[in-house]
């Protein structure tokens, strides 16, 4: 595409008038547009294209990472993270956790304003986190918040977090938008109730402006924020389900950014000058869980021919077109507690060899069940895991069905549950190891968790209670270490890849990054010099 | 007059009793649907706790019957519950997106019609020519073009290439424009068919004969004769494709994010929301069968041989 077609979009006119054909309809149902949720003439909007409408924009409720993603403009949390995964300040300036763990103290920045004018405070902060932890409300990522016992404003700016017993991924965990802080004094305004926010009063650097349900989100720049200003006056996030509407909208110059752009158009958007892709690390997982507890998969080395079997780099390769790196550990890089492990490299022969010593004959008939669209290229990839299985002399069957069908049947308690090889995805939403070993810690097994593997192994098990408690960060990182060998070495998945995170945006604008959790970082984006 | 009065009450109660039966099944269809609600909701990071709570927050631990009663209740006293997934009340959620599902299919009605009846008029007036044979093409491609298809590649000539109009969205009126076009497509392609082949039974009619014979204008013996006795069945056509077009036009709606009930819909079943999906097909169910007595009545207003006794 020539670059000098290409216009400035922000601040150009939008394309509804010249040019196009008068239609009769079109003027006739004009009237009825709402004319405020344009953006005001002459200031620089910045639009993003998102694919999913957000369930809800209470941070509490908050089950999505793109809902999440764009509440981080509105609200703020204690605790943010940087590029790297590395925990930073943002509401709180410092924090201490004492010696025997137990508890954590957090010194609040001081003269920050919520956009409803009050001040942020240690009672603010302490309403919030009790919220979350209410049992009457819905709060679908608790789990991570039960080991607080009780939340004290020490003084105006001074919280005291108690715990039930150490937890040293509390502070990760307190970057994840759940515990993000509304202003208390929004409840019974703006149609916010204590059950259900649903125009987040935050302290970030947007407000929120408003929102036409399925269509868009509109925010606006907040003028008395207490850090850095953005440059653009409003942001309106566009919900387009299509991936490939999406794309055109970014073409068209119709959206400054989008995420996830149909991956099978990456190569060609790589070579278009007028976009920009990053295929941002990330900290999803992708996997084949194994149900370890069912023959012939009961047995370590047949695990490990399935893992020697898949030549990992060439679905990455075709059909990923590049935007997944492999596995070489049970867990994402960008996590606390990752150390690198190793590879299975595609080996047909020793996979082979490894099943004829395990006695699984040619022609075994396996089930790989695979999720249609949840992953990037997930339901191709697992045509293409089926073949290589095939190869070393599986028959396999690849079955997909929708997730909430998917979810019911690779969540029964292992006495129902007929899965033998199912795709999975595993997100962190905050990037400490621990969210991770979920997958492999036996107290998670379903229907209590996901570890749908039902992989036990007792060592594994002592390393991932003890270094939730433990203090030592050092000391914590060689558990995790050693946890990790250990699972390795079981292979209760075919550990795949980690899936990046496509962002493409317009060559015209910059200082687009992201954050290693599947959230694109816009919030200072500018025009290109 | 007295007569109309008791045929209208005797619909209204029959669709009363349809709209019971169809709460009834489409409360029954839900419940044999693989997937539970509350894991879906709760989502993957939920605590076993916390997906009991949800469960019984949403009554999905009672026995049916308690279920389907509870449900009925509040049926009757006009409330449809609040949605499982976002928490907000139903009647809220579905009239957020009911403007813009109205809008889209008034505009495509207004354009299949506008564009379909003249175009089957045409058709018949000069059957088996040239002309009609390329009509008769084009209806053949409007009824078998994949609404997705075409949706994308006007996307591409004419947001993407031509930078004419939004390629997707619903803030301004041209973005109207792309999505009422796709839309558009299959019912007029109906329209024009319907109207041609009925129109070709009329023409053949000996009054048709009289009337030219008479010397009255080509013209109006065409509309006047011709076309206004040629309009009821076209009329079943039009009643039935804009029930079906405020059934909401999924894939239209996703291709151009256009902010309908359709793709509430979809959302609201792969989230398996159950009170969601109860209240968007009772609100079709009733806009459908309303839109069907309506198209009854202007039976009688076309055809003065169509009354109820």
């Amino acid at each position: 595409m020539n670059l000098s077609r290409v216009p400035i979009p922000r601040f150009r006119r939008s394309p509804d008038a010249e040019g196009v054909p008068a239609l009769v309809v079109a003027v006739a149902v004009a009237a009825s547009f709402p004319r405020a949720q344009a953006a005001p003439a002459g200031l620089a909007t910045f639009r993003i294209a998102i694919g999913i409408d957000p369930d809800t924009l209470d941070p509490a409720q908050t089950t999505t990472t793109t809902a999440a993603n764009v509440l981080d403009y509105v609200v703020e949390t204690l605790v943010a993270l940087d590029q790297e995964g590395r925990t930073r300040p943002l509401l709180a300036e410092s924090w201490t956790t004492s010696t025997d763990g137990r508890t954590l103290t957090l010194r609040l920045r001081r003269n920050v304003r919520f956009h409803d004018g009050t001040l942020l405070t240690a009672q603010a902060v302490k309403w919030n986190l009790d919220r979350v932890l209410d049992p009457k409300m819905r709060v679908p990522i608790r789990s991570p918040y039960l080991a607080i016992s009780r939340v004290d404003a020490v003084d105006p700016y001074t919280v005291r977090i108690t715990l039930k017993e150490p937890a040293s991924y509390l502070v990760g965990a307190l970057t994840w938008t759940t515990v993000g802080i509304v202003s208390p004094n929004s409840v019974g305004k703006f149609g916010n109730t204590y059950e259900n926010i649903v125009h987040p009063i935050g302290t970030g650097p947007y407000v929120y402006g408003s929102r036409v349900r399925g269509e868009r989100i509109v925010l606006q720049r907040w003028p008395r924020y207490w850090g850095r200003k953005p440059f653009y006056d409003t942001v309106i996030v566009q919900v387009v389900p299509e991936a490939t509407s999406r794309e055109s909208l970014l073409l068209a110059g119709q959206a400054d950014m989008i995420i996830l752009p149909p991956a099978t158009d990456l190569p060609t958007l790589h070579q278009n000058p007028s976009v920009k892709v990053l295929l941002a690390r990330a900290d999803r997982t992708i996997f084949v869980a194994i149900n370890t507890q069912r023959p012939p998969f009961d047995r370590k080395p047949v695990r490990q021919a399935l893992n020697y079997a898949v030549n990992k780099n060439a679905i990455i390769r075709s059909i990923l077109f590049g935007a997944a790196d492999p596995l070489d550990a049970p867990m994402a890089p960008t996590l606390f507690g990752y150390c690198r492990i190793g590879a299975y490299p595609y080996d047909p022969s020793r996979a082979k060899r490894l099943l004829g010593e395990a006695g699984v004959v040619a022609g075994t008939e396996v089930e790989l069940m695979t999720p249609t669209g949840r992953y990037l290229q997930d339901f191709p990839a697992a045509q293409a895991i089926g073949g290589y299985l095939r190869e070393v002399g599986l028959r396999v069957s690849v079955r997909t069905t929708d997730w909430p069908t998917y979810l019911a049947t690779i969540t029964k308690p292992l006495r129902e549950n007929q899965t033998q090889l199912h795709i999975l995805g595993w997100a962190p939403a905050f990037l400490d190891a621990h969210q991770q070993m979920a997958q492999f810690w036996s107290t998670q097994w379903p229907p209590a968790g996901l570890a749908t593997s039902f992989y036990r192994n007792p060592r594994v098990d002592e390393l991932i209670e003890a270094a939730a408690r433990e203090v030592n960060p050092d000391r914590r990182k060689a558990m995790y270490c050693e946890a990790s060998k250990l699972i390795w070495e079981d292979a209760p998945w075919i550990f795949l890849w980690v899936q990046r995170f496509p962002i493409v945006h317009s060559a015209r604008v910059t200082n687009i990054s992201y954050l290693p959790n599947e959230k694109f970082y816009a919030v200072y984006a500018q025009p290109a010099q | 007059m007295a007569g109309l009065l008791r045929y209208l009450v005797q619909r209204l109660v029959g669709l009363a009793v349809s709209l019971g039966l169809v709460a009834l099944v489409v409360f029954l269809l839900l419940r044999t649907l693989p997937g539970d609600p509350a894991r879906v909701i709760a989502g993957v990071f939920a605590t076993e706790e916390d997906v009991r709570r949800i469960r019984s927050q949403l009554h999905l631990d009672r026995p049916l019957p308690v279920q389907f009663g509870l449900f009925a209740l509040q049926l009757l006293r006009g409330d449809l519950g609040v949605s499982a997934r976002t928490s907000e009340p139903v009647v809220r959620e579905i009239a957020s997106r009911f403007p813009a599902t109205v809008k889209l299919a008034i505009a495509s009605m207004l354009l299949a019609a506008s564009v379909g009846i003249p175009l089957g008029v045409l058709a018949a007036t000069r059957a088996r020519s040239p002309l009609d044979l390329g009509i008769s093409t084009f209806v053949l491609f409007g009824i078998s073009m994949p609404v997705y298809w075409l949706g994308i590649l006007l996307i591409f000539v004419f947001a993407v290439q031509l930078r004419w109009l939004p390629a997707a969205g619903a803030d301004r009126p041209a973005s109207l424009v792309l999505p009422a076009v796709t839309l558009a497509l299959l019912s007029l392609a109906l329209i024009t068919r319907m109207t041609r082949s009925s129109m070709l039974e009329v023409l053949r009619q000996d009054y048709i004969r009289t009337a030219r014979a008479k010397g009255l204008r080509p013209l109006h013996v065409l509309f006047r004769h011709g076309l206004q006795n040629a309009f009821l069945p076209v009329l079943t056509v039009l009643g039935l494709q804009f029930g079906e077009l405020l059934g909401g036009a999924v894939l239209t709606e996703t291709v151009f994010s256009w902010p309908g009930i359709g793709r509430l819909l979809v959302d609201s079943i792969l989230a398996r929301d159950y009170p969601v999906v109860q209240g968007i097909v009772l609100v079709f169910a009733a806009l459908f069968a309303l839109v069907n007595l309506l198209v009854d009545l202007l039976y009688g207003l076309v055809d003065p041989r169509v009354r109820m006794a």
